[in-house]
């Protein structure tokens, strides 16, 4: 495995109108690998992956860097920093809902250079990944159920080329066995040379695919480590507010 | 009476409602939003073919694009100034800021031009056609064919390219579309030249049908206004259909009513159609 960082993040900081939601010394993420990040509600989970692309709902004051192949991407737009290779599916809304399938595969940067390390997926790449999606290929976003928007989202950040593919949550909201199947499919991208933050609430379906697992409380890192290091960590379940998890 | 005169005038006008029309509705299907200077934009393309015409002598073919550059600009610089707003979403703001920028043309086209009226001739207002008892102009029969290519090529261009699938991504959810990777503040300043343009060329095909003065504007964001929300917030086949309707129904109900009361009744149709279908007359609310 090389060990350069993908994407990295330096003294990263957000506040939401001067409450510190956010306070990071270094994230890490090496080519080709599974990083996950999880903590309880309000952990700032997703706060993280909307702040590595400079997206937000809200309007929150971020600072620190990001760099992507050691290049200081903090300063660009999110249009820029997709376009630099970094992918985000955010939670909830993952597809345009009046737009059918197809249209939403086809790709928004075609003109975007390939790049190093860089795979654009065709769209009958994707199809071949996710063989549900080319079913309802006709379909409009807003009549496909929940894990096939899930699908879709990913294979619309796939045929955009990441370099690196954040993903928020994608376990909300899915039935149990289509959790495993997303998340298997995310892993079996990773081991193809997909390098993938994975933020999720669910630490049991994350810590089965990941390399090595982030642990978040009130906006900081509580304890890292491998999969195997972590997963009897007593730390994840105090984190969870004591909670079996 | 001739019905027959009246349905022709009711299809000029309604193709020329439809015209005047279009800009906004592609400003409100893809940016949400609105522009009340939209009608003092339709001032300004006509006053600029006025002038390109009598006072720089330009032939008409060359004053129409001459107004719509003038259009681009003045759409590119009003979205640029309230950008952040329009970022925002600040509807009310933007309403503000629009009016403001109506009256601000307002005010420069009559330092510029003058407060008097003119009449804006082309060679094609001058050329009157008969056919049996019907009556109309080659600037009629221009208003219609230019409104139906215009409408055809709008909706074609949303359905089948790449440029009309980045507008609709944009309309449906400017964030997602962000994160797809589309500029998303660029689409919002081309929207808005784009509807620059649209309203100089409605205005430098319409506006030789009656004199022109620098206080005019009005009338053409409220028929705007009905059009567009008529046909369905954002539908370009819709706006098309709600021109021809108002038009024609304009036409009627001045020919058998009185052409005094033919807004007011529009109005009422309007607020009928509204309760009945909230949505407009669109097939599908907000649908292209």
């Amino acid at each position: 495995m090389n060990t350069r960082p993908v994407l990295e993040t330096t003294d990263l900081k957000v506040a939401y109108g001067g409450n510190l939601a956010l306070d990071l010394p270094r994230i890490a993420v090496r080519e080709r690998e599974l990083v996950g990040v999880v903590g309880a509600n309000g952990a700032g989970k997703s706060t993280l992956v909307n702040s590595l692309l400079g997206w937000s709902r809200g309007s929150p004051k971020v600072s620190g860097k990001v760099l992507l192949d050691g290049r200081d991407i903090s300063a660009l737009p999110p249009h820029e920093r997709v376009k630099a290779g970094l992918l985000l599916i955010p939670e909830g809304k993952l597809v345009f809902t009046q737009m059918s399938t197809e249209e939403n595969l086809a790709s928004t940067a075609d003109d975007a250079p390939a790049g190093q390390g860089r795979r654009r997926y065709s769209t009958d790449e994707v199809y071949a990944l996710f063989p549900r999606l080319y079913e309802r290929r006709h379909h409009l976003g807003s009549q496909l159920s929940g894990g096939e928007r899930q699908m879709l989202g990913i294979a619309r950040a796939l045929r955009l080329g990441p370099r690196a593919l954040l993903l928020d949550e994608p376990s909300i909201g899915l039935a149990p066995r289509l959790v495993s199947t997303v998340l298997e499919t995310v892993r079996s991208l990773v081991d193809s040379g997909l390098t993938v933050l994975l933020v999720e609430q669910n630490v049991h379906a994350a810590i089965e695919v990941v390399d090595r697992l982030i642990l978040l409380e009130r906006g900081r890192i509580l304890a890292e480590g491998t999969a195997s290091e972590m997963r009897d960590d007593p730390r994840i379940a105090e984190a969870y507010l004591g909670a079996h998890v | 009476m001739n019905l027959t005169q009246q349905l022709v005038n009711g299809i000029v006008l309604g193709h020329a409602y439809a015209l005047i029309a279009i800009g906004w509705t592609v400003l409100l299907g893809v940016a949400r939003l609105v522009n009340f200077g939209h009608g003092q934009m339709y001032m300004l393309g006509a006053f600029v073919t006025w002038y390109g015409i009598s006072r720089l002598g330009l032939p008409y073919i060359l004053a129409i694009p001459l107004a719509m550059l003038v259009g681009v600009a003045v759409g590119y610089v009003m979205q640029r100034v309230m950008l952040q707003l329009t970022l925002k979403q600040d509807l009310v703001s933007i309403m503000i800021v629009t009016l403001g920028f109506g009256y601000v043309l307002h005010g420069a086209a009559a330092l510029f031009f003058g407060s008097t009226g003119q009449i804006l001739s082309t060679p094609l207002s001058m050329e009157d056609v008969y056919w049996g008892d019907l009556w109309f102009t080659y600037q009629d029969i221009a208003i219609v064919i230019v409104a139906i290519l215009f409408f055809a090529a709008l909706k074609y261009i949303i359905d089948r390219t790449r440029l009309g699938r980045l507008a609709r991504m944009v309309a449906e959810d400017p964030q997602l579309a962000e994160l797809a990777g589309i500029n998303v503040k660029r689409v919002y300043l081309g929207v808005f030249a784009f509807e620059g343009a649209a309203v100089a060329l409605a205005a430098a095909l319409v506006a030789p049908r009656t004199p022109i003065l620098t206080s005019m504007g009005f009338d053409e964001v409220i028929i705007t206004f009905v059009v567009v929300v008529l046909g369905g917030i954002g539908s370009v086949l819709g706006s098309y259909l709600a021109g021809l309707a108002l038009g024609l129904f304009v036409a009627f109900f001045g020919a058998f009513v009185s052409p005094a009361y033919a807004m007011a009744a529009a109005f009422a149709v309007l607020i009928a159609v509204l309760v009945i279908r909230p949505g407009g007359l669109a097939v599908s609310p907000g649908g292209r």
